[in-house]
């Protein structure tokens, strides 16, 4: 607050602004929620067989909030299903025909096209949910997989029930290859198609493959005539406007719907029309809204069309007019419960994640025109959650950039976009295609031109699926299982019928704790305790990846993933080029502190033997209080720049790493790799894992991602980044990196988040320290930063949690405090300070 | 008339501290990381412990004295009493669940620091060795390198401690990195000398011109400060490219935050230091620290003032302004009161 600020108003919550009433009202009608008349929810169609099913509970195996709904849901969608009329000879064709048939039937002749008011854009309805087209038998052995006593379903909920985590194989996360369809259209892929299909040999035509090409060629027109639906509901829709100029917008879209995406785009309106329709059609087919189907580098590969239509006939703010209807539309995904959801459905869960600049070849910055259109967009319609943006930063963004990137996180509640950093991301990569043998197809020539997915997941553009949500781990529960010799600490309890478990060594067969003398001893046993649980999860993961390639095809996304055509396999058989899934490690911080803290406490400096620790926490911590003390305050922390307690965590990252490499999905050969996303799950699972050994009494939050735990990085910002990156392995000294002197464990990257306070980011001056900051993280830091500001509620919830916010500095000019060591009447009043700027 | 030829404070700054170890060991109290008010870019700042003024308005009270203290943190107590039971002096008891220490009895032997589970008993003041503290400040170069920052030696009174703060900074400076030192003035001229060598910029506290309410506002007069103020604008002089200097007023209400005060210490700029001041800091009151006051047992006059207004401070940024010092190096800092909404 210096005066010159003191004089202007402090900023209050983030206005949209600079828009024109049609953005406006396009922007006012989707936020009023389902007060709309027209919305996009999910609509379900069904063969009309009593043994049909829409809901796919697979896709939300790791949604662990929904497992109680199972039935309700796929009860429900039975019930409401629209039947569809079925042709003749339908039932004799393969699963994948009958499938991608289904899916086409409802997008082209089912489901209503509309166009909005004042759009742009045409593409509204897509949220479907439809029948998986399974024959009597199908359905049946699909039931008892999936159902049944020994099923899918039953497996996962005792892996959730007993600590360990999530898996199931889960739709998107990926980016599909969009720039092909701008550039050459659908009809290329058809062509490609049926060149394929006509160089299979008899026996694999009658075969799967030939299964699979025909299916892709159905699925490759499904765009194009969807695409002439909409063609003529402009047209329709211009012979009724009065409005001339609307008219003539109307006709125009009428023509261009027309020709893309089937043919190349020809200009930026029609680029960015073709992307849509493609674009939402992976989510009508996938049946789920959203799920990080992700656009890539959309600043790059949208940039010619974007140069060639201003140099024609469309000014800049013309072209963001049409990006403002794109964005909007992205939204329309949260109408899928939007009767069921909280807040009208308006939630953070999807993920179409848009790549803004980054590094190309040689380290050049490829920040163009487009870049800061886009960022315009993204700030003058804050907030709105979709696409979620990912600025790609490194060591030569210009500051241009940076200040703008500074600039809209100081004007916002938190930054409206994740960053993410190339040299540490891209050095993961390399290391990627160096343990899977993929060098000709991630090399130092194209590995630039990654692109994150969901929220931070690295993947390659056009030719990956990663699976970058579908299995995560508890890393701590190995520490339990070390502990008790491969039992679970507390019996689990069924919360129905109130039946306490009996204890089984569900663990490695390692020694009791109680018999350790050395710590060696025990980080052997531990070695062993997380090699158990990463074959768990990697059995689980098989299973429900096994269902999926059997019983559900996505051949119109599977045309959009280069390496299916070429195998003829679905990119749910593991058809992409590159053919990965993520292990997910949740639990980072708490294992590494609980493994300090043994060592610590038990043997380094005997304030309690293994006994009394393993009682304290069966007893969560009740009467213990002392130790649970001693363990929270008195042990070393990962995120503290403490290069012994870094130490530990390098050697944790080494080991569960190392285990994840060793993996490939029996059914699709999908090659396992390491990565820390933690979504949600620190929060629900802290509930179900036991007290452990760094003070955390079972029902508090577990560490997030990378992130140290709550209140742990007690020496501030820069010391918690330098932790942050010597965990994922650091520089190498001698520049002997993955990639130059860099380092990283975890090609998929890692989730960071951090709290500022907002008078880091006053005045220019300040901005500027702050930009150095992001420029030293892209040198020591991690993969991926989400920045949040400190609010009036954070400090609240210190003011009643003050134990999980130790680190918590509140910054007023030349003086620092810690929140929670200064007078609740103080406290109240930067509380007041900072509600008054909200 | 106590001066600072004071027998006494010659003892404190040149025999009672660590420093005395031929410059390799210190008192401090901590280091700030990412201290963005320290001075330019990204800093460390170093907080060396002891002070030989005793400013009423004092934000860092647990800076003053050199010698270790400890305070108990109620936020964090447990109640275990492990402490009561650790004091080998009888210094601690429980009152109606305070822990309360009897300071005339404590020795800060730390034993309770030591035995507290709960980090509730904290030492005030940490003895460090050169090269221990040297590596825990290049943890963070990167950042200095990448804003233009450094490290930052402030408190208390880093030239209370000159040889250590002199090698420091010398050590510093091998590593390449740019350095500040935060000081009061009052110190020997010798001081001085022994870290300008080592130094890219002074921040210099002006706090008040009027020998009198300097005396009575912080306990010693201001003769020597602004003698050393003189002797530092005649180095600097001589070799301009060497050495930043900022000046530092902090506005205190009832003290310094007012016209006169403000007046002088510009007119002093203007008439003494022209052209050799890069920038000239007003510092706003603040009370974030009136709970270490309490901890520490010391009564603290300012404990119930208000914050400036923002009115108030605007406006003796426009008085420093109309001083005749040149306006575009002042700038007026810190918090101001929450205005009625």
């Amino acid at each position: 607050m210096t005066t010159q600020s003191c004089n202007t108003p402090r900023y209050s919550i983030k206005e949209p602004k600079n828009l024109s009433p049609r953005i406006k009202w396009l922007r006012d009608y989707y936020f009023q929620g389902n007060k709309r008349p027209w919305n996009n929810e999910f609509v379900g169609f069904t063969t009309g067989t009593p043994w049909d099913i829409q809901y796919q509970e697979g896709n939300y195996y790791i949604v662990p909030e929904t497992y109680v709904f199972f039935p309700t849901f796929t009860g429900a969608f039975q019930q409401v299903s629209h039947k569809v009329e079925l042709p003749e000879g339908f039932w004799g064709w393969s699963l994948p025909e009958r499938q991608t048939w289904f899916v086409k039937e409802v997008m082209v002749y089912y489901l209503p096209h509309e166009v909005l008011p004042f759009d742009l854009i045409a593409g509204g309805r897509f949220n479907i949910q439809t029948s998986k087209c399974f024959t009597e038998k199908e359905a049946k052995k699909y039931a008892a997989e999936v159902y049944g006593k020994k099923g899918a379903r039953a497996a996962e909920l005792w892996f959730h029930n007993h600590g360990y985590g999530n898996a199931g194989a889960t739709s998107g996360h990926l980016i599909p290859d969009y720039p092909r369809i701008l550039n050459e259209g659908w009809k290329s892929i058809h062509e490609e198609l049926n060149r394929k299909l006509a160089s299979l040999s008899k026996r694999d035509y009658d075969g799967e493959k030939g299964e699979q090409i025909r299916a892709m060629l159905v699925a490759a027109t499904m765009a194009r005539d969807v695409a002439f639906e909409y063609g003529e509901e402009c047209t329709r829709l211009a012979s009724e406007e009065t409005d001339s100029q609307r008219k003539k917008e109307l006709l125009k879209m009428a023509d261009m719907l027309r020709r893309v995406p089937w043919e190349p785009a020809g200009s930026f309106w029609e680029a960015l029309q073709s992307l849509w329709i493609t674009h939402m059609l992976v989510m009508s087919e996938e049946n789920y809204p959203g799920p990080g189907v992700s656009f890539g580098r959309a600043d790059q590969y949208l940039y010619p069309f974007w140069k060639k239509s201003l140099a024609e006939d469309m000014d800049s703010d013309f072209g963001k007019e049409i990006l403002k209807c794109f964005w909007i539309h992205c939204n329309y995904a949260y109408d899928a419960m939007i009767r069921t959801g909280g807040n009208q459905g308006i939630t953070a869960g999807f993920g179409q994640l848009i790549t803004l600049s980054g590094m190309g070849k040689g380290g050049v910055d490829l920040s163009n025109d487009l870049t800061y259109a886009m960022l315009d967009v993204i700030d003058e319609l804050t907030p709105l959650l979709e696409p979620k943006p990912n600025v790609r930063l490194h060591r030569n963004s210009p500051d241009k950039l940076m200040d703008r990137v500074v600039d809209m996180i100081a004007s916002s509640q938190g930054s409206p976009f994740l960053l993410n950093f190339d040299e540490r991301s891209i050095a993961g990569m390399l290391r990627e295609a160096r343990m899977a043998d993929a060098g000709k197809l991630i090399n130092a020539d194209n590995v630039f031109d990654y692109a994150p997915v969901g929220c931070l997941e690295n993947t390659m553009c056009g030719n990956d699926r990663s699976g970058t949500v579908d299995i995560n781990l508890n890393l701590l529960k190995a520490v339990e299982h070390t502990l008790t010799g491969g039992y679970d600490l507390i019996p689990w309890t069924d919360p129905m019928t109130g039946k306490q478990e009996q204890l089984k060594r569900w663990g490695a067969a390692t020694e009791d704790a109680t018999k350790f003398g050395t710590w060696e001893e025990f980080w052997n046993a531990y070695v062993k305790q997380t090699q158990a649980i990463v074959k768990r999860a990697a059995e689980l993961y098989d299973r429900t990846d096994r269902i999926r390639a059997e019983y559900f095809r996505t051949p119109y996304l599977s045309c959009l993933v280069r390496g299916c055509i070429d195998k003829a396999k679905d990119v749910n058989q593991g058809g992409a080029e590159l053919n990965f899934v993520t292990l997910e490690a949740v639990t980072f911080a708490n294992t590494v502190d609980s493994l300090l803290a043994v060592k610590s406490l038990v043997f380094d400096n005997k304030d309690c033997t293994m006994q009394e620790l393993v009682q304290a926490l069966k007893d969560n911590w009740k009467g213990h209080e002392v130790l649970q003390a001693r363990a929270t305050n008195k042990t070393p922390k990962y995120g503290r720049d403490d290069d012994r307690a870094d130490e530990m965590g390098k050697k944790v990252m080494e080991l569960w790493t190392g285990e994840s490499w060793k993996y490939k999905t029996s059914a699709t050969g999908k090659q396992f790799r390491p990565g820390m996303l933690s979504w949600n799950y620190w929060v629900g699972d802290g509930y179900i894992l036991p007290a452990s050994p760094d003070g955390r009494p079972k029902g508090r939050f577990l560490s997030n991602a990378i992130c140290p735990c709550a209140g742990a990085d007690t020496n501030g910002p820069t010391a918690n980044v330098n932790s942050v990156g010597k965990v994922l392995g650091g520089k190498d000294p001698a520049g002997k990196g993955d990639w130059e002197g860099y380092l990283n464990m975890l090609p998929n990257g890692a989730s960071h988040t951090m709290t500022f306070s907002p008078s880091l980011l006053r005045d220019e001056e300040h901005r500027a320290k702050f930009k150095a900051f992001l420029r030293s993280y892209a040198e020591n830091g991690g993969s991926a930063l989400q920045i949040n500001m400190i609010d009036a509620d954070i400090l609240r919830d210190a003011q009643k949690n003050p134990e999980d916010y130790r680190h918590l500095l509140v910054r007023v000019t030349g003086y620092n405090a810690y929140f929670t060591a200064i007078g609740r009447e103080l406290q109240n009043e930067i509380i007041a300070r900072e509600s008054h700027r909200m | 008339m106590k001066t600072d030829q004071d027998p006494a404070l010659k003892t404190n700054v040149e025999e009672s501290t660590p420093d005395n170890i031929g410059g390799e060991r210190a008192i401090i109290l901590h280091t700030q990381r990412l201290s963005t008010e320290d001075g330019p870019g990204i800093r460390t700042t170093v907080f060396f412990k002891g002070c030989p003024l005793h400013c009423a308005w004092c934000h860092n009270p647990e800076s003053i004295s050199s010698q270790r203290q400890i305070q108990w943190m109620e936020v964090h107590c447990i109640g275990c009493g492990i402490c009561l039971k650790t004091c080998p002096w009888g210094c601690l008891e429980s009152k109606e669940g305070a822990i309360v220490r009897d300071r005339s009895l404590c020795q800060a032997c730390g034993k309770c620091v030591a035995a507290c589970p709960a980090g509730a008993q904290e030492m005030l003041g940490r003895i460090v060795g050169l090269e221990e503290l040297l590596s825990e400040l290049l943890k963070d170069k990167v950042y200095y390198d990448k804003s233009g920052g450094g490290i930052t030696l402030s408190g208390g009174e880093p030239l209370m401690q000159p040889k250590f703060a002199a090698n420091l900074l010398r050590r510093l400076k091998e590593n390449g990195v740019s350095t500040a030192v935060d000081t009061c003035g009052l110190c020997s001229a010798a001081s001085l000398e022994m870290v300008l060598p080592y130094t890219d910029l002074i921040l210099y506290d002006l706090k008040e011109i009027d020998p009198e309410k300097h005396r009575q506002y912080t306990g010693q007069d201001n003769r020597r400060i602004l003698e050393n103020l003189i002797f530092l604008r005649d180095y600097l002089t001589a070799r301009p490219a060497a050495t930043a200097l900022w000046i530092r007023t902090p506005l205190i209400p009832g003290a310094t935050a007012n016209r006169e005060t403000v007046e002088r210490v510009g007119k002093f700029i203007r008439d003494n230091l022209e052209g050799r001041v890069q920038r000239w800091e007003l510092c706003a009151f603040n009370n974030l620290c009136r709970d270490k006051y309490r901890r520490l047992d010391m009564e603290w006059k300012y404990a119930s003032t208000p914050l400036l207004s923002r009115e108030e401070l605007h406006e003796l940024e426009q008085i420093a302004k109309q001083t005749g010092t040149n306006p575009d190096i002042i700038s007026a800092t810190g918090a101001t009161q929450v205005e009625n909404a």
